[in-house]
């Protein structure tokens, strides 16, 4: 299954079509990992190769040296020339490295800006990671320590903290955001494959890190409907720190995102 | 050699100084009769504790380094244990975030960069032709300060629990209400003293580098080692001053109970993330580089090829210090900065890795038609580049922004910077065993390298490899999916193949030593650099003449003949051996004359007082840790903390004191490449390198609260603050300040003029004008303590808010300035009203520009905290 994503220039085979990847998170993530890692594992393979294959090309063997130009201890140092194959090398490589980062670029804007959550029907849902939990607000007030979405629409998260600096993470969706205490940060994703999955944090933050999960259960659309119909404003349990109506976002002086 | 005659007997200045009595200044006999003759030979324990020659320091900080490296290796073993089983139970969750917080403090402050600049004292010097660093005392306080540093990261983990929260300290995981522990606050207090010991290196390195270079040596032609730890040094120098400053923000959240980082600060999380990193950036280059140096120096031994594209390597490294302080936000792009931030950060990381990529394609193409030896350096310096490479591929991946949103608080990072630091350790064991011989006189076993080689190479992949194929697994968290666990215990096992690859080392090292065969002066076909050029290990002073390259080789000239002509060297001043440490002045005789003996300026090697600094300076922290909100709890064990504080306290002004009153010979170099500092002398290249870090300090603290101010509101800020905080004793403080400074170049013109009297006057009116200064300060902080209004009912304390933190910390800071220029200043009053500075106003000058520092600073600070 996962050769398909090797072939990520065959337009049209991702989400969004043409180049620059799309779709949920975990197929432009996968796209572009698994470029990056045959790419990479190539650059690897021929430049350690080649490291080997000159070692051993110029061992020395006990035979005579007849290289007459070899340093000699108390000279000066001169430039050793060559500059030439150096920045042939270098130019490869930096073209190599600007052009897949310049790729990424795009999908980054997508990721940030242009994406399924702009101005389409998605779910908003706030996220307030504390020690060593996560609990979930969803528009209606309703907290839970479930986090429950739809199938195949967008989930827009609002991640905060109320105590220490936590990192929200669903590896089987490939959704990650900072939980900061006193800012917001926004992540989205898409689900397209029903099921459970784990949420955890990456950010150490204490005794109970190792255990602080949540689980996530992506349902089909109906399915999902009927439970949150059922839910309203259990105002009952967590406090009011629900992070989807909490106002007046605070600004990190050098950039934030705005609420 | 009595002190009577010290000068010479050519000397016939007249002085003010007591010279006849031996002693420097203060009543009674502070100086100490000078030592060199006594100095103790290697085998004598004293010897350790006052050496200040290079090649000494540089053995203890390799040896101290090793024992570090063996508490991380162990660290890290159990951190691989408890990962063999997923929720694995050798460690609880305390135990276990202390480990990997230990693990991650030792290794990378406390084994690599000493282990590096172990080898770098006692190479530097050689290579460019230096006796000894510009300041001697200074080299051994910094290692004193290192290793007392480590031993009080030891005593925090018996203060309840050290710290636990990461190497990088996260905030407000940082401040007592998430890490109560005493010994939390320890750990950060021995980190800070480890930056104090860095700075004080990085002033020398960069003085002695600069300004003691052999003629000819200029600086293209500078060795690749040196160049790497001069970009080093000047790279720690402005980083690490930013990690000071976070540093004594955090130690005053935890011990005075400021409010910087605690979460009801707006900006408190992020304020330390961008502090940290715009530090912790730097700081990988600042371990990897001397490794690439050093990497670079085998790679042309071992091939007997000089290094291809030389003047575009040295750019390449220029470029990427310089660099370095521009890529820290990649390490926050999940966090709440905006995407043109994210997308400047991603491409000033793509930027930083090409110059890398020139470097190592530099390395690579000087294999060409080279004549290779696989002798134990080269196999790790070899080992070591191919290491870097898979690391810095893997790097890239971590530059692509999207990537990274996943990547982030995973294994891909924690394996990506292993392959990369810990290659760059591999080339560090390259240049332990290169210059083995240059500093033991033997040779190490070469079976005994290539198995050490062997078992390093495999466990190191062994080890690390597989972390990238269980990427997925949370950092710090022993706890995983069950998919991973062939993987992870392959880690395991590398772990301890590592560990034991290590043992190895220090095994040959150590046997080698004791009974090696004898090396000479070069073992190595094709060296080049001047260390090879004499004996090993060196004599005590290095050369056996004055090397110099001015003929485009090697040479070494006789003493005298050196001497003549000498002003126009540089077009700058001629150095005179006078006072070229700080000591007390030492008016020796002028080296116009040329029939001297080579004694004449009789370098000194033996001091007490930097290890005198180093113990007190532990004694003080261990009682500062104590600290509770300001001030001492009650009861036995406050007592305890405020006792030793003062013991401590006491005992480290008394060590500076003595020190400062001692008399010691700095080498000097009458003939020598300066650029850039051509036209001063080392004392005072010194105080303007010291005061660049000061700069930056104080920049921190003024970025922190202009940070924090944004991020409150900047027009609301003053919401915070009770109206009684108004401008008037800002404004009687400047004039008592610019006052000051004022007499101090009233002192100055004085000393030149050589009015005893007008320069004691000066300097009392210069302290008379400071403690003004602080005095009222304190009735201006105590007026604002007991304020009692609505808003303030309590009093506006450190604790109050986040606005009377910043004012108090920062203006606190400054005054802990002004206190520590006030004692200095006392100093020089004794010593002037005994005739000292006549001759030699250099102190003054010296003392001046750091007060004028100080007061520049001021004038920063008070439109920033009482008009706007």
């Amino acid at each position: 299954m996962r050769f398909l994503h090797v072939l990520p220039l065959v337009p049209g085979h991702n989400g969004g079509g043409g180049l620059i990847p799309r779709g949920t998170r975990v197929e432009v993530f996968s796209e572009i990992y698994w470029v990056f890692l045959w790419l990479g594992a190539l650059v690897g393979v021929v430049v350690v190769g080649y490291m080997l294959y000159v070692a051993y090309e110029y061992r020395h063997d006990g035979e005579v040296d007849d290289d007459g130009d070899r340093p000699s201890l108390g000279e000066l140092p001169t430039g050793g020339g060559k500059g030439g194959k150096l920045f042939l090398s270098l130019g490869l490589s930096a073209v190599i490295v600007v052009s897949l980062i310049a790729w990424t670029y795009g999908t980054l804007l997508y990721v940030e800006g242009d994406s399924p959550v702009e101005g389409e029907d998605h779910l908003t849902v706030g996220v307030v990671g504390y020690q060593f939990g996560w609990t979930f607000t969803y528009p209606n007030g309703h907290n839970t320590t479930t986090l429950r979405v739809p199938e195949d629409r967008a989930v827009q998260l609002r991640v905060t903290s109320r105590d220490v600096f936590h990192n929200f993470g669903i590896p089987g969706l490939k959704v990650k955001s900072d939980a900061i205490p006193g800012q917001r940060t926004n992540t989205w994703f898409i689900a397209d494959e029903p099921g459970e999955y784990t949420a955890k944090c990456y950010e150490l933050c204490g005794v109970g890190h190792s255990y602080m999960q949540a689980t996530v259960v992506v349902m089909p659309e109906a399915e999902y409907e009927a439970w949150y119909a059922n839910t309203m404003a259990d105002g009952a349990n967590e406090s009011n720190t629900s992070a989807a109506t909490t106002p007046g976002d605070t600004t990190a002086a050098l950039g934030g995102v705005p609420a | 050699m009595s002190n009577a005659d010290a000068d010479g007997p050519d000397d016939t200045r007249t002085e003010g100084t007591p010279r006849a009595d031996g002693a420097g200044a203060v009543a009674g006999e502070l100086a100490e009769p000078d030592h060199d003759h006594e100095f103790p030979g290697m085998g004598s324990i004293r010897r350790w504790f006052v050496t200040t020659n290079h090649k000494d320091v540089g053995i203890l900080y390799v040896v101290t380094s090793l024992f570090f490296l063996l508490f991380g290796g162990v660290l890290a073993l159990l951190i691989r244990t408890q990962l063999w089983v997923p929720g694995g139970t050798v460690l609880d969750g305390l135990a276990y975030n202390q480990a990997v917080s230990a693990h991650g403090l030792i290794m990378v402050f406390w084994f690599l960069s000493p282990f590096a600049f172990g080898i770098a004292n006692y190479v530097i010097p050689l290579q460019i032709g230096a006796k000894d660093l510009a300041f001697p005392r200074l080299n051994a306080l910094s290692y004193w300060l290192y290793l007392f540093s480590g031993l009080l990261l030891m005593v925090s983990f018996f203060q309840g629990a050290s710290f636990s929260g990461g190497w990088t300290m996260y905030a407000p995981l940082n401040v007592p209400v998430y890490t109560p522990h005493i010994g939390a606050s320890t750990a950060i207090l021995a980190l800070t003293m480890f930056t104090a010991s860095v700075t004080v290196g990085s002033v020398n390195f960069i003085t002695t580098i600069h300004r003691m270079r052999a003629p000819g040596l200029t600086m293209w032609n500078l060795p690749l080692f040196t160049w790497s730890i001069l970009l080093t040094v000047w790279m720690m120098l402005f980083a690490f001053a930013a990690l000071l400053a976070a540093l004594v923000i955090l130690s005053s959240d935890r011990l005075l109970g400021t409010t910087y980082f605690a979460a009801q600060s707006a900006g408190g999380s992020l304020l330390w993330a961008h502090l940290f990193w715009f530090f912790g950036h730097p700081e990988v280059y600042i371990v990897f580089f001397p490794a690439l140096g050093a990497m670079a120096e085998v790679f042309q031994t071992f091939t007997g090829r000089r290094l291809v594209g030389r003047k575009y390597f040295i750019g390449a490294m220029l470029l990427v210090a310089i660099q370095s302080f521009m890529v820290w936000m990649h390490h926050m792009f999940l966090t709440s900065i905006n995407l043109e931030i994210k997308t400047l950060f991603m491409a000033t990381t793509i930027g930083i890795s090409l110059p890398f990529d020139l470097m190592v394609f530099a390395l690579i193409y000087t294999m060409l038609k080279g004549d290779i030896r696989f002798e134990t350096p080269f196999l790790f310096a070899f080992g070591g580049l191919v290491l870097f490479i898979l690391g810095g591929i893997t790097g890239v991946f971590l530059g692509a922004v999207v990537l990274d949103y996943e990547f982030r608080g995973t294994y891909w990072v924690v394996a990506h910077f292993h392959y990369v630091m810990v290659g760059g350790v591999t080339g560090l064991i390259a240049a332990i065993y290169y210059w083995f011989p240059k500093m033991t006189g033997k040779l190490y076993d070469e079976f005994l390298g290539k198995v050490n080689f062997v078992l390093y190479f495999v466990g190191f992949n062994l080890l690390y490899f597989p972390m990238f194929l269980a990427w997925e697994t949370p950092r710090r968290v022993f706890d995983y999916r069950p998919e991973y666990i062939p993987w992870h215990r392959l880690s395991t096992v590398g772990a301890f193949l590592l560990g034991l690859s290590f043992l190895v080392l220090i095994y040959n090292l150590y046997i080698s030593y004791l009974d090696g065969a004898d090396a000479d002066g070069n073992p190595w076909k094709y060296a080049t650099t001047a260390e090879w050029a004499v004996p090993s290990p060196p004599p005590l002073e290095n050369f056996d003449g004055l090397p110099s390259y001015e003929d485009g080789n090697l040479t070494f000239r006789s003493e005298s003949a050196g001497r003549g002509g000498e002003a126009a060297a540089d077009g700058g001043r001629t150095d005179t051996p006078r006072s070229a440490d700080g000591g007390a002045v030492v008016t020796a005789p002028e080296t116009g004359v040329v029939a001297k003996t080579s004694h004449e300026e009789h370098a000194s090697h033996a001091s007490i007082w930097p290890f005198v600094a180093g113990a007190a300076s532990f004694v003080v922290l261990v009682g500062l840790s104590g600290l509770q909100q300001g001030s001492f709890p009650s009861g036995a064990a406050g007592g305890f903390y405020a006792g030793t504080t003062l013991v401590g306290g006491g005992l480290l002004l008394y060590g500076f004191v003595r020190m400062a009153a001692e008399r010691f010979h700095g080498p000097t170099m009458a003939m020598a490449e300066r650029w850039p500092f051509a036209g001063v002398d080392n004392m005072k290249t010194g105080m303007w390198v010291f005061l660049a870090s000061d700069v930056v300090l104080f920049g921190a603290f003024i970025g922190s609260y202009v940070f924090i101010r944004v991020a409150e509101g900047w027009t609301n800020w003053h919401h915070l603050i009770p109206a009684d905080h108004v401008v008037l004793p800002g404004l009687i403080n400047t004039y008592l300040l610019l006052t000051s400074s004022f007499a101090v170049v009233l002192a100055l013109v004085f000393a030149e003029r050589n009015n005893r009297l007008g320069v004691v006057a000066s300097l009392i009116a210069t302290v008379g004008l400071g403690v003004g200064f602080l005095i009222n300060k304190a009735l201006e902080w105590n007026h604002l303590f007991h304020v009692h209004s609505e808003a303030f009912p309590n009093g506006w304390e450190l604790s109050t808010n986040v606005a009377s933190s910043t004012f108090y910390l920062t203006t606190g800071l400054h005054g802990a300035h002004v206190t520590v220029g006030l004692i200095i200043a006392l100093y020089m009053i004794v010593r002037a009203w005994n005739g000292a500075y006549l001759d030699d106003e250099a102190p003054i000058e010296q003392f001046g520009l750091y007060w004028h520092f100080v007061d520049i600073v001021w004038l920063f600070l008070f439109p920033l905290f009482y008009i706007l």
